[in-house]
């Protein structure tokens, strides 16, 4: 069936130079990329062993033969033709241990246009209540309780707090909000989003992380002086350092340095089992 | 260290972001005024701060207050970003976007390009996606994205939610109706679900409340029609395909699927064999193109 979609002559000549520019800046689309976008839209955000798998598997059904491009050179290609229409699949790395992932954004406005479509109005400012609470906070996390507060507050349609409850349940499962233990702190994807709508709307309570610059809800904090630093970024920057000092006041660093994702020493844990699997068959 | 954005108040800050915080909208004030140059996408960190912070700038830029005269190729740009990422999301629900919702959400000011915004976003959506715009049935007013690349059963176990009806509930309602001449009671579908163990008061471990997707979720979505039969006592119902239906699969593909549960060769059934053939057919020549024109008067 022909697309009779494409031509559209009478608005291409009121406007010539809007369509030349975007061919110009456009990387090239396949069916390949077309069905990547398409399931990793199912998703919203991605851990990168997930992404790879998902990038295999789309090769394998429109172009078996081809080698599988590298998966930052595959996402640039993809996020330069996205750039017209203001999205963005952009890496994130998750806080607590530094696990990365993708996750695509929406970069048109600096508020939250995804969930306010999926949201109704007191959802949306349960969220935003949620969220101060975790810019202001020490943790980077909000108690259920404290959130649930404030219900009374909301804007829109009165919400009681076992609704309120769900609500929350809900933006964990979308991937908007981690729970652990009764609280509540930002999922990685709600940051790599929201980080630009969270520096200007609270320019006083939100933290940065001393070694990246970028925006902190979950890190360690020297208690001399109170700088942060994320917990992946701790890890990197005392990496086998016996004696850990905090970069800007050199006081003692008083911290465990945690334990973050390394993907050489998982693809190496990986090797070793089938190591050991094909030992075990050879036995046989 | 970088600079952070201007410090202003949280009250005044709040106060500008409240605007953009509607629930069901996709853009806030109405476009206009200059655009800024191209936003950078943001690529690492450090230097990402002000890559977002021009890229949102020069959108919220391109919504300020309303001005007459030329719009900038940066403003419109933008625009069709907007309609199509209303047009993406609001299809996920696999509801039919109306143009009236269009219109109100994110066309605003610019109702009198509508129908090429309308042809640049089907455009992108094609391109990009892998996604075709068209109108549920013509002169309706209301959309619906079809997709251009073939389901393959190995998606299901990449993606990240159920996705469209190849398998599931919905197929077997599909199957039943076309295999039944295209219409059929709803008591009789409920004696066929029965043997599956699936019943309308009793709910299920997979499908949750059948009779409510059944007889509200999918004629929302419009893969179903459901109307009541004048003059039967007790009250029955009767279920035909919806135009979404038509749309996303066909007779041919939905008898190979019945054909496959049974077994079977689609053949083995001559007369709907037949039917999904003609239908066949049909598609073949092609289909009128979606009008963004408004009705005339």
């Amino acid at each position: 069936m022909p697309n009779s979609l494409i031509c559209c002559t009478p608005f291409l000549q009121k406007f010539p130079s809007y369509m030349q520019s975007s061919a110009r800046r456009m990387g090239i689309m396949t069916d390949v990329h077309r069905r990547f976008l398409q399931l990793l839209m199912t998703h919203g955000v991605l851990e990168e062993r997930d992404v790879k798998r998902l990038q295999k598997h789309c090769y394998e059904v429109h172009d078996r033969n081809a080698t599988v491009e590298k998966l930052e050179d595959f996402i640039n290609n993809i996020n330069s033709v996205l750039e017209s229409l203001y999205i963005e699949i952009k890496k994130g790395v998750t806080e607590d241990d530094g696990r990365p992932f993708y996750a695509l954004v929406n970069l048109a406005t600096t508020s939250v246009s995804k969930m306010a479509t999926d949201f109704a109005e007191n959802e949306l400012d349960l969220f935003r209540k949620a969220l101060e609470l975790i810019i202001d906070s020490e943790t980077g996390f909000a108690s259920s309780t404290n959130i649930l507060n404030l219900v009374d507050q909301l804007k829109g349609k009165k919400m009681r707090k076992k609704e309120a409850e769900q609500v929350l349940q809900k933006f964990v499962q979308n991937k908007w909000l981690i729970e652990k233990e009764g609280e509540f702190t930002l999922h990685g994807r709600a940051i790599l989003e929201m980080e630009q709508y969270i520096w200007e709307t609270y320019p006083d309570a939100t933290k940065m992380c001393n070694i990246c610059h970028r925006l902190l809800i979950q890190g360690q904090s020297c208690e001399t002086c109170g700088i942060r630093m994320h917990l992946p970024c701790v890890a990197k920057y005392f990496q086998s350092n016996p004696e850990p000092h905090c970069p800007h006041c050199n006081d003692y660093w008083p911290h465990e340095i945690p334990e973050v994702f390394d993907p050489e020493k998982e693809r190496e844990a990986g090797i070793s089992k089938l190591n050991k699997k094909s030992l075990r068959s050879r036995q046989h | 260290m970088l600079q952070k954005p201007r410090s202003r108040g949280r009250s005044s800050a709040q106060a500008e972001k409240d605007k953009e915080w509607s629930p069901g909208r996709v853009t806030r004030v109405p476009s206009g005024g200059v655009a800024e140059e191209a936003p950078s996408t943001s690529r690492g960190p450090g230097g990402s701060q002000e890559a977002l912070s021009s890229a949102s700038q020069a959108a919220r830029r391109a919504q300020a207050a309303p001005s007459a005269g030329p719009r900038t190729q940066k403003q419109l740009e933008l625009k069709v970003a907007e309609l199509v990422q209303f047009l993406l999301i609001k299809d996920q629900k696999k509801i039919p976007i109306k143009r009236t919702d269009i219109m109100k959400h994110v066309v605003g000011d610019y109702k009198d390009i509508f129908p090429d915004l309308l042809k640049l976003a089907a455009q992108r959506l094609q391109y990009v996606f892998g996604y075709q715009l068209v109108e549920l049935e013509p002169k309706s007013n209301t959309y619906i994205l079809i997709n251009t690349l073939e389901p393959v059963e190995e998606d299901a176990e990449v993606r990240g939610d159920q996705g469209t009806p190849t398998t599931g509930l919905l197929m077997i309602v599909l199957g039943l109706i076309f295999m039944k001449g295209n219409t059929i009671k709803e008591t009789e579908v409920w004696d066929f679900l029965r043997r599956l163990g699936v019943y309308p008061t009793k709910k299920h471990l997979i499908f949750g409340d059948p009779k409510k997707l059944i007889t509200e979720d999918f004629v929302r979505q419009r893969y179903l029609e459901y109307r009541r039969i004048p003059h039967t006592d007790p009250v029955d119902y009767e279920f035909q395909w919806g135009p979404r239906t038509n749309l996303e699969t066909s007779k041919m593909k939905v008898l190979k699927f019945v054909a496959k549960v049974h077994n079977q060769d689609p053949k083995d059934w001559p007369a709907q064999y037949c039917e999904a053939l003609a239908d066949e057919e049909n598609r073949a020549r092609p289909a009128p193109e979606p009008s963004g024109q408004a009705p005339s008067s």
